[in-house]
């Protein structure tokens, strides 16, 4: 039975060699330039932002929920920074206060959805659609649709800046990957989103504090979308008020991707930065073959429905049965 | 009486899997018109056989023979089509749909094309009028009660005029009286020439409706016998687990030590003024009908559900509890009613469903040491003797008496003073139930004390020291043990239950 130890490991496995077999795909397509270092440490730091999105959806589809308003918060946190720190702009905070007024407001997002999905009981999908637009006008009308620059140049310059000969943009991502995949696996925190997400009622009578819990996640979720808001700043060395738009879609493609199951109780934040790196891995390595980026999009989505059905797909062989409905001959 | 015939014949049926081998050349044959009891423990087998018959599983070898033909392929639909019908436990039926649409499920009476949808209100109305169900046919699956959609499946099952129906543990949520009905349709069945095959832990029944009964023991069988050539349940159940009913509940007399928990005066929702205590080394019993508020009495003392009133002493000093965690804090623990919905995490491994509420014996720091929870779930698992390859197994992959035990270690790791267990043995086999009680045991030799919730009188009473007794929501009697027997405590529960009638026969 040694080998059933772990089936989130097996997940984790497969998406290990699958990233692996297309990296020795490219690298050999591309005649090395793929696997070149400047590419490979692109490649990661095209894939941060999105990584550290997706480290919060992935505690959101854990609690069986989902977090649409994600890419709004990227763009709202962007925004707020901007418009405190400008120098163009009637506050000039000094940069650590822009940090902190941004991942405050957006906390405060996280705790607003929180609230509608457990005290209000609306559907998540629901209450972060609504979330996701009401931020995002928010942004809109704060910046009145306009870029904000002016940014501190110690922030236009962490999006240059390099450790070990690393980004510190993908930095920032394998160190908060580092942290969650310990605390979701070390913590009451961590083990307590894998109770609620399996079975809220066995949570609530084993003595846990759902309410909590749930506004933590939803918070947490927040906070990344925040620090991925900040990432994105540094980038574009502005404020952009259509920064983040559509985020939430390559997230979730993530964690799905990562092998989280929708129903929730089930995914890890190891499976979901693979999953990150995967689609990221399509996209850069069709950029460099000249592969039409419509095509990569097609790709991309049929990748997502895939990664799923595969998985599906181990479920069913594990009962033993179920496949054969399938492939059954008529 | 139609000519009898057989209806299904297995013959030397072998299954196994990569681990275990689940029937081994296991042979059963019907007739139309028989019901035929399938009684085991779990993981006999019953299940397997019963999965094979309808085509879920395919067996390794051996024969299917139905109405004379041998069945080589099978499957669900096959099944379907030859007239072979199961009623799960799980509910069949589409809960978004009314009774009516249900039954005419991909069948509908069409007028050109369009649903005939008086035709299929009256004759589904016809239909449950005919078999003496009262539920109106318009109505969603899901408003109905879990009793009323259990009932609805087998009527479906009827519905369907099926050669074989196959009923696995069918009385599990349904009432004394909604059992009458279901005996009632077995009957029509019966007449109509059906062969049954009727599934139940509780072996009573097996004896009120079965002609035969097949016993399985550890995929093998054991025997078929005329269910009036065993006279009763005392001669079956050695067949089943080879130990005699006397066995099974071994409470030893215990003096009781001192109050571990007293409550005073606890009203709710669904009670009002109920009073009792329970004292070290006892077990006491709270016996009452379904919805009487048994239950919700053990829901708001642990917290869950609100109290409007009412003191609540935890060895002679008066605590608050608003939720689970100021019960634990006190020492109170509850093993819920609904094991599937309420205390299992069927997506995670037996080590994590039982360190839940346990992490706190092995952190260092903030943090879980796994190396510790690992050894104590380990250590409950042994000591309850559950049956796993590893502690990493899922916990979906095992049976109900297991993921049943698995809650136990879970609650005797937390090692609470006083535990509620709320019906802990339903659908479990009677190998299973025999070793919780003995559980009981030593929980009440460490100085323990235990509230047992349960409909079964039997093992109340076999269990308990003392038993409260709820009557709609108030206390009727505390009767001690000397003074307990069926008859009394039944009277006792329907005490405050005439005033009630009264009113419904006035309305």
């Amino acid at each position: 039975m040694a080998g059933k130890r772990d089936r989130k490991a097996f997940t984790e496995r497969n998406l290990l060699i699958i990233l692996v077999v297309m990296w020795v795909f490219l690298a050999i397509a591309t005649g090395g330039n793929f696997s070149s270092w400047a590419n490979i440490t692109n490649l990661i730091r095209q894939s941060s932002i999105n990584g550290v999105v997706a480290i919060g959806m992935t505690l959101i589809i854990i609690t069986g929920g989902i977090d649409l308003s994600v890419g709004s918060i990227v763009g709202l946190s962007g925004m707020v920074y901007a418009i405190f720190t400008s120098t163009r702009g009637e506050f000039q905070f000094p940069t650590y206060v822009g940090i902190l007024i941004a991942l405050g407001i957006s906390a405060l997002v996280g705790l607003i959805n929180a609230v509608a999905v457990h005290d209000g009981k609306v559907p998540a999908f629901i209450a972060t659609l609504g979330m996701m637009t009401l931020v995002r006008g928010v942004v809109m009308y704060i910046s009145s649709g306009r870029m904000v620059t002016g940014v501190p140049t110690e922030y236009r310059q962490f999006a240059v800046a390099e450790f070990l000969g690393i980004p510190a943009l993908a930095w920032t991502w394998i160190v908060l990957a580092a942290i969650m995949i310990f605390v979701l696996k070390y913590t009451k925190f961590g083990r307590n989103l894998y109770a609620i997400g399996s079975n809220e009622e066995a949570a609530r009578l084993s003595g846990i504090n759902i309410r909590r819990n749930m506004y933590s996640f939803y918070i947490v979720a927040a906070v990344f979308s925040a620090i991925a808001g900040l990432m994105l700043g540094t980038r574009m060395a502005a404020g952009v008020p259509t920064g983040g738009n559509g985020y939430e879609l390559d997230a979730i493609a993530s964690v799905v991707i990562g092998g989280a199951s929708l129903s929730g109780g089930v995914g890890t934040v190891l499976g979901t930065a693979m999953g990150a790196l995967i689609i990221q891995t399509i996209r850069n390595g069709g950029n460099l073959l000249g592969v039409d980026p419509f095509i990569m999009q097609i790709v991309i989505g049929a990748i997502i429905i895939l990664a799923v059905f595969f998985d599906q797909f181990v479920k069913s062989r594990k009962k033993g049965e179920g496949m054969k409905k399938l492939f059954k001959r008529a | 009486m139609p000519e009898e015939k057989i209806v299904i014949d297995l013959e030397g049926i072998n299954k196994s899997f990569p681990a275990v081998k689940a029937l081994d050349d296991v042979s059963l044959s019907v007739k139309s018109g028989e019901v035929r009891g399938l009684v085991g423990e779990n993981g006999a087998g019953k299940s397997t056989l019963i999965k094979i018959i309808t085509g879920a599983y395919t067996k390794d070898s051996g024969k299917m023979i139905f109405e004379g033909s041998e069945i080589t392929r099978n499957s669900p639909l096959i099944s379907k089509a030859l007239g072979i019908y199961a009623v799960y436990q799980d509910v069949m039926v589409t809960p978004d749909l009314s009774v009516a649409e249900n039954f005419f499920l991909g069948q509908q009476p069409k007028i050109g094309p369009f649903i005939n949808w008086r035709k299929m209100y009256k004759e589904s109305k016809d239909f449950l009028d005919e078999i003496g169900l009262d539920i109106n046919v318009h109505r969603n699956i899901k408003e109905l009660s879990i009793a009323e959609s259990e009932m609805i499946t087998i009527a479906k099952a009827l519905w369907q005029r099926p050669k074989l129906v196959i009923f696995d543990e069918p009385t599990a949520v349904l009432t004394r009286n909604e059992t009458q009905i279901l005996f009632r349709i077995i009957k029509e069945l019966k007449k109509k020439g059906a062969a049954i095959i009727y599934i139940s832990h509780n072996l009573d029944e097996v004896f009120d409706i079965c002609d035969t009964v097949t016993v399985l023991k550890d995929g093998a069988t054991v025997g078929t016998y005329l269910t009036e050539e065993l006279e009763n349940v005392d001669k079956l159940i050695p067949l089943m687990v080879g130990r005699s009913i006397e066995e099974m509940y071994h409470k030893k007399d215990t003096e009781p030590g001192k109050e571990l928990l007293r409550v005073e005066n606890l009203s709710g929702d669904r009670f009002e003024n109920v009073s009792f205590n329970v004292k070290a080394g006892e077990v006491v019993g709270l016996f009452g009908l379904v919805g009487a508020g048994r239950t919700e009495i053990a829901r708001a003392l642990f917290g869950v559900d609100n109290l409007k009133d009412g003191r609540i002493f935890v060895e002679g000093s008066r605590v608050s509890i608003k939720n689970p965690k100021d019960a634990l804090v006190n020492g109170i623990g509850y093993l819920p009613e609904d094991r599937r919905k309420q205390g299992i995490f069927l997506q995670q491994d037996i080590d994590f469903n039982i360190n839940i509420i346990n992490f706190d014996k092995a952190m260092a720091g903030p943090l879980i040491n796994y190396r510790k929870a690992h050894i104590q779930a380990r250590d409950y698992v042994d000591k309850l003797s559950i049956k796993i390859g590893s502690i990493f197994q899922k916990v979906s992959e095992l049976s109900g008496g297991n993921q049943q035990k698995v809650i136990i270690a879970r609650w005797l790791c937390k090692n609470t003073d006083v535990l509620i267990f709320d019906e802990p043995t339903v659908g479990i086999d009677v190998g299973t139930k025999s070793e919780i009680y003995k559980l009981f045991g030593e929980i009440l030799a460490s100085g323990k004390g235990i509230v047992l919730i349960s409909s079964y009188l039997p093992e109340l009473m076999g269990m308990s020291d003392r038993i409260y007794v709820i009557s709609n929501g108030k206390m009727a009697a505390e009767v001690q043990k000397k003074d307990f027997s069926e008859e009394h405590l039944l009277t006792l529960a329907m005490k405050n239950l005439v005033s009630k009638e009264k009113i419904k026969e006035a309305v």
